[in-house]
Order: C-alpha cells, then sequence, then structure tokens
C-alpha cells in the first residue's frame, strides 16, 4: 500500500474516477437513447485518428478528439437527417479506423509502439495535458447535467413528448454525441481503445439495472465505476497486472452479480 | 360571432416517401372548446395527423395552424398537450413517475395539483414502466396537463386498458372537456366509449370520410367501414 505515497498513483486514481464518474452519466442517458455501441464505434474510429495523427507528427490526442467530435457529430446527422440507423453508421466508423490504423502501420513501420500504447492505455501514466482534459471533461458532463437534466429526463422517455414540451431536442442530441465524444476520449487514455467502450457501457448498466429511479442510476452506476476504477488499479498494482483489464474486469464482475441480484 | 379556430389545416397532403400519399387534401379545422373524436382504420393516418399538427413531422404540402399561427413558428407549446399511442419507452428505462412530473412542471403546486387530480399519490415513487397499462396511461396524461393547455390531442388514449381504467380516463377527459373548457382530440377505435363524449366525430381513410355529429356518425360508420361497435 506503500505505492498510495507515489505522486503519478495519486494522479492515476484521480484521473479514474474523473473518467469513471463522467462516463457513467453520460452512459446511462447513451443506453437509454440505445447509443449504447457510440462508446465503441467511436474508440475504434479514434484508433485510426490517433495513427494517422503520429504519421503526420500532430499532438494525437486533441487532433483525435476534434475528429471524434466531427464524426459523431455526423453519425447523429445521419440519423436525424437521413434516418440511417445509428448502429449502422457506427459499425461503419468502427471498421473504418481500424482500417485506417491498419494500413497507416503498413505504410510507416516506425510508430507501432507509440501506436499500441492507446490500444491498452496506462491510467498510471498521465500526462499534465491529460489530467486538465478529464477534469474539464468532468466539469462539462456535471454542467449540461445540470442545466439539461429536465430536457433529457424526457428525451430519453419519449422525443415527441420532449418536443412537445419545447425541449430543444435537436441541440440535446448533438450534445449528448458530444459530450459522449469527450468522455470516450479520456477513457481511451485510461484502459485504452479496445476497452474504453466499457466505461460507458457497463457500470451504467448496472445503475439502470438496480434502481427504480433515473437519479439513482446514475449514482449507482457512478459508484460502481468509480470503486471498480479504484480497486481495478489497486489489484494492478498489487499483482502487477494490466490496468485497464483489471478494472473492466472488476466492472464485468459487478454486473454479473447485477444480473444475480436483479432476477430475484 | 364566429367560433374560434384552435387548429386549422388546408389542402394537406403527405407521403413518408415515394408516391404513396397516407394523407390526401386534408381540410379541417378544430373549433375552441369542442370534444372532437377521430376514427379511422389501422394506418389510415390518425397518428400521422397528430404528429402534423404537433409539428413532429415537416415535408407536407398544406397550411397548419395552431392557435392562429402556422405550426412551423408555433412556440407556445404550453397551451398544448399530447398523449402518444403506444409509448415506446425503453423497457429498462428506471425513471420514476416523480422524476417525470418533475420535469415537466413549472412549480411544485403543479405537481400537487397534478398528482390531487389524478389521484396517483401511490404511483409516485414507482418506475413508471412497472406500471400497469392504466396507470402508465395516467403518467402520460397528466404529463401532457402539467402546463394546463387549452388543447389536448390524444392518440388511443384506452387501448388495451380494462374496462375500468378506460371509464376513469373518459371520465377525466369528459371533465376537462365539460367543466373546464378545453379543447379535446382524440383517437380512438372504441366507438363505445368515444360516441357519448364527443360533440363531433372525423373519420379519416387517407382522406376526410366524413364529419357528422356522433348520432350521425353511428350510422355513416357501418356503411363506409363496417365497423361495429366495439374493437
Ligand atoms: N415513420 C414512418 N415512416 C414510414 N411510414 C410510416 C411511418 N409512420 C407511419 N407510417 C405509415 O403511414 C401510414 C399511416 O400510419 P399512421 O398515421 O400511424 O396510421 P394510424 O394511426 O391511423 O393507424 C401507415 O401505412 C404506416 O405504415
Ligand atoms: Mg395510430
Amino acid at each position: 500500500m506503500e505505492l498510495l505515497g507515489y505522486d503519478f498513483v495519486q494522479r492515476g486514481l484521480l484521473v479514474g474516477v474523473l473518467i469513471a464518474i463522467s462516463s457513467a452519466l453520460t452512459g446511462v442517458f447513451l443506453i437509454l437513447r440505445r447509443l449504447a455501441f457510440l462508446g465503441a464505434g467511436l474508440s475504434h474510429f479514434a484508433f485510426g485518428g490517433i495513427a494517422l495523427s503520429i504519421l503526420l507528427g500532430v499532438e494525437p490526442f486533441l487532433f483525435t478528439t476534434v475528429l471524434v467530435l466531427l464524426l459523431a457529430n455526423g453519425v447523429e446527422f445521419l440519423r436525424r437527417e437521413r434516418k440511417i440507423g445509428g448502429d449502422i453508421s457506427l459499425a461503419v466508423v468502427f471498421s473504418g479506423g481500424v482500417a485506417l490504423a491498419v494500413v497507416l502501420l503498413g505504410i510507416s513501420g516506425g510508430f507501432r509502439e507509440s501506436l499500441f500504447s492507446y490500444l491498452f492505455g496506462n491510467i498510471l501514466i498521465v500526462s499534465s495535458v491529460e489530467l486538465y482534459m478529464s477534469i474539464a471533461v468532468f466539469l462539462a458532463v456535471i454542467l449540461f447535467l445540470t442545466f439539461y437534466f429536465k430536457s433529457f429526463v424526457l428525451l430519453s422517455f419519449n422525443e415527441d413528448i420532449a418536443k412537445v414540451k419545447g425541449a430543444p431536442v435537436r441541440f440535446l442530441n448533438y450534445l449528448l454525441v458530444s459530450v459522449a465524444s469527450l468522455v470516450v476520449m479520456v477513457s481511451i487514455k485510461a484502459v485504452g481503445v479496445l476497452l474504453a467502450s466499457s466505461f460507458v457501457v457497463i457500470p451504467s448498466m448496472v445503475g439502470i439495472m438496480l434502481s427504480k429511479s433515473l437519479k439513482g442510476s446514475m449514482l449507482i452506476s457512478s459508484l460502481v465505476a468509480v470503486l471498480s476504477t479504484l480497486s481495478g488499479i489497486l489489484i494492478s498494482l498489487n499483482f502487477d497486472l494490466a490496468p485497464g483489464g483489471s478494472i473492466v474486469m472488476v466492472m464485468i464482475l459487478t454486473f454479473l452479480i447485477a444480473l444475480v441480484v436483479k432476477k430475484r | 360571432m364566429q367560433k374560434e379556430e384552435v387548429v386549422r389545416i388546408e389542402n394537406l397532403s403527405f407521403s413518408y416517401g415515394g408516391d404513396y400519399e397516407v394523407l390526401r387534401n386534408v381540410n379541417l379545422s378544430i373549433y375552441k372548446g369542442e370534444f372532437l373524436g377521430i376514427i379511422g382504420p389501422n394506418g389510415a393516418g390518425k397518428t400521422t395527423l397528430l404528429r402534423i399538427i404537433l409539428g413532429l413531422v415537416s415535408g407536407y404540402k398544406g397550411s397548419v395552424y395552431l392557435f392562429g399561427k402556422n405550426v412551423s413558428q408555433f412556440r407556445e407549446w404550453e397551451r398544448v398537450g399530447y398523449v402518444p399511442q403506444r409509448l415506446s419507452v425503453e423497457k429498462l428505462h428506471p425513471v420514476s413517475v416523480r422524476e417525470l412530473l418533475s420535469s415537466v412542471v413549472r412549480r411544485e403546486s403543479d405537481l400537487e395539483f397534478l398528482i390531487e387530480f389524478l389521484h396517483m399519490e401511490e404511483l409516485l415513487d414507482k418506475q413508471f414502466v412497472k406500471l400497469s397499462g392504466g396507470q402508465q396511461q395516467l403518467v402520460l396524461l397528466g404529463i401532457a396537463l402539467s402546463s394546463k393547455p387549452e388543447l389536448l390531442l390524444l392518440d388511443e388514449p384506452t387501448a388495451g386498458l380494462d374496462i375500468h381504467s378506460q371509464e376513469h380516463i373518459m371520465e377525466i377527459l369528459k371533465s376537462l372537456s365539460k367543466e373546464e373548457g378545453k379543447t379535446v382530440v382524440m383517437v380512438s377505435h372504441n366507438l363505445g366509449i368515444l360516441f357519448p363524449c364527443a360533440d363531433r366525430i372525423v373519420a379519416i381513410d387517407r382522406e376526410i370520410k366524413y364529419s357528422a355529429s356522433p348520432e350521425d356518425s353511428e350510422k355513416l360508420v357501418a356503411s363506409i367501414f363496417g365497423l361495429h361497435g366495439n374493437e
């Protein structure tokens, strides 16, 4: 436990908690809007974006964040205006991103290692930019939920009712996918491209399953996310395991427990 | 004196894409204080018509006015209440009745009024998706009534409910119409409960087949649709 005294560990734990809460809260609304697959689609697309930015020699995190934001809004545009289901666009985006990364890998072998580090992430190596980014994303999530909570309740319940009640439905849909993009980008830092989507899906699903109110779901999913993240990091430190994998394994364990509890 | 038009529809035609017109040259005025029943077979375009009146569907030909204003420019949505057909709510949705109602009322006193008016005390802390059909419909009605609207549009509000719940809903609608003077537009297949409450019946099947009093309507229904009483 003396490891907890180290700066990098404390930083990792802090960033982990911020990411956990941001993703859990956003994830609840994504799932209720049937956008559970958004996280997986965007994070894999981001892999292509990261490869491209490394090849071009630009800052990967910021460059890819912009790309992912544009893309998520594009997917939402197709869904709204062209009636192309979100799952379909996201499946294309998912494979497109990975394909791009694979092709770019072939062009230049030089950056394999730095690219691979994004596959699994590492919450124990957090740069200052990444720390500030997770604080900013956390604040953004809290702000947008505080301002638009009532509208989001209605929107997740029934879009027609939300519109008739005067909620800015179109704006809120774009806002939701934009916030989700930011959340996915910071989760990639924590657990990597392959596991980022678990942050916006698993704890939120546990919360939805176990609570009899929306606020209760948000609370439970945040708790599950935070506890999984903290215990995952501690397990990884003590047994010298990969932190990302450990965190997600704990999340899945809570999901299984929730399934059993829910049955009764 | 001219009766005040709450809804005015002029030469409305609409297609979801392709040549097939779901609605063809519909002209309809709905007047302040009236209880209008809309009937017609499945797929007749009744839901589409309500959604067009509410500005939820665009890309139609013709004009739709709400309280004298073109619906695309209409902003005073607190004057309108809507109970949609068969809610497609996520089966796992955790939202509680209290959360739903709190998200639509302006003040706490409005919430208390609604709870009392619809006798929903016991439902407040339950999950919406766990309620019975009749209770869900009551909550939807509460959401629609939360802004004290002058115009209420309901899409098959009694479909799939037991007799007791159907009567309860109709009781409420009747009092809203007769005692509070609200304009009520209700789509229903259940002629047996609709006709006694309605002032006028409009039958549509892509186009308006007729507009008549409930008494005359009973004869017309049989001749046009071959429908009989309840469904
Ligand atoms: N979103 C939609 N996209 C395409 N077609 C639709 C859509 N909604 C309804 N329709 C079609 O339009 C017709 C009228 O539907 P609707 O207005 O729901 O009828 P009703 O409420 O009278 O049963 C039906 O043929 C239906 O299949
Ligand atoms: Mg219908």
